[in-house]
């Protein structure tokens, strides 16, 4: 049984330990990342149909400061999506 | 020399949608280009040409009291997109002034994105350095239109308000804005490229791609666009404005 592992163990060599770190981290990197948009974009979509329950008459104004702030509540994400691709291919 | 420049086309074009960098030596400096990006940019902007002469050669043929149906549908976009711009900007002056270049980003970015629908063809917004030569444009507009506002004097003062301490946060904050902008753009194009790609080469390789470029090429290229363009917007307008 110690044998087997230590047989194993032998096999990895520093860069595959670093290659499953690198998917991991890009994993992470993403996974965590998306939490923080994903809820802001949530909040502001909830508020902007609030506000067009209310006043229908508005709705396009409404449409357009919401998709433009979701683009920039985006970016958080995005910045997570780069690091996860500078992981993943670069790195 | 016209031989080689075609030659050297046609090299270009059995390359498209690879990553090909050609270097250009002049003296001590050399400039490298990324083809892809380079031809499907050049695609684009023949692209803006084409329509554009042919819708100018549309509106000239009747000039009179009865427009034509393609007049009557560009003055109601221009009219639209008018309109936009004047609500978004702080005075009407800037926003006539500014429309010409913001409608052309506009057109631009949207026609790039859009073109990575083509089978065979990429966006040329999928490479950062495009995109950021974009950014950069619009931060030195912005800049440039700031200093010609509030004047020399004032404008350099307005990075050491409120306090003079403040002044690199301000600096790094003004640098930001170009760098959000480019890779706002850059990731989101790029996302679903590579969602695309990798649906295709590893699970679905037919029907599920082309609903994927419906949401991900039509839908969310011209969410892109439009929030480049009111990016822009806004980043001008502040810059004038504070």
């Amino acid at each position: 049984m110690l044998q087997e592992a230590q047989a194993v163990a032998v096999g990895i060599s520093g860069a595959d330990i670093a290659l499953a770190a690198k998917y991991i981290a890009a994993g992470l990197c993403m996974g965590i990342g998306a939490i923080g948009p994903a809820i802001g974009e949530g909040m502001a979509a909830a508020h902007a149909l609030d506000g067009m329950a209310r006043q229908p008459e508005m709705q396009g104004a409404l449409m357009r400061t919401m998709v433009l702030g979701q683009a920039i509540t985006e970016s958080t994400g995005i910045y997570s999506l780069l690091i996860a691709i500078v992981l993943l291919f670069v790195v | 020399m016209m031989n080689a420049v075609f030659e050297q086309l046609a090299e270009a074009l059995t390359y498209l949608g690879k990553k090909q960098i050609i270097t250009l030596q002049l003296g001590n400096l050399s400039i490298q280009f990324d083809k892809a990006a380079m031809i499907m940019s050049w695609i684009v902007i023949g692209l803006l040409t084409i329509l554009a002469l042919f819708l100018r050669r549309a509106l000239r043929q009747n000039i009179e009291d009865n427009p034509n149906r393609v007049q009557a549908a560009m003055d109601a976009l221009i009219d639209l997109l008018q309109g936009q711009l004047t609500s978004s900007f702080s005075s009407e002056k800037l926003a006539i002034e500014m429309f010409p270049f913001i409608s052309t980003l506009f057109l631009f970015v949207l026609f790039s994105n859009w073109l990575g629908i083509v089978p065979g063809l990429s966006s040329p917004t999928q490479n950062l350095n495009i995109t950021m030569g974009l950014a950069l444009m619009v931060f030195a507009v912005s800049q440039i239109l700031a200093m010609r506002a509030k004047g020399m004097k004032a404008y350099w003062k307005g990075y050491l308000e409120p306090m003079p301490f403040m002044l690199p946060l301000n600096i790094i904050g003004e640098l930001s804005k170009p760098m959000s902008h480019a890779f706002r753009l850059f990731g989101n194009v790029l996302a679903g490229t590579i969602l695309i790609t990798v649906v295709m080469a590893k699970f679905a390789p037919i029907i599920v791609p082309s609903g994927l470029h419906l949401i991900f090429g039509l839908f969310f290229g011209g969410i892109q666009a439009f929030v480049f363009a009111i990016l822009a917007v806004a980043y001008i307008n502040v810059a004038v404005e504070s």
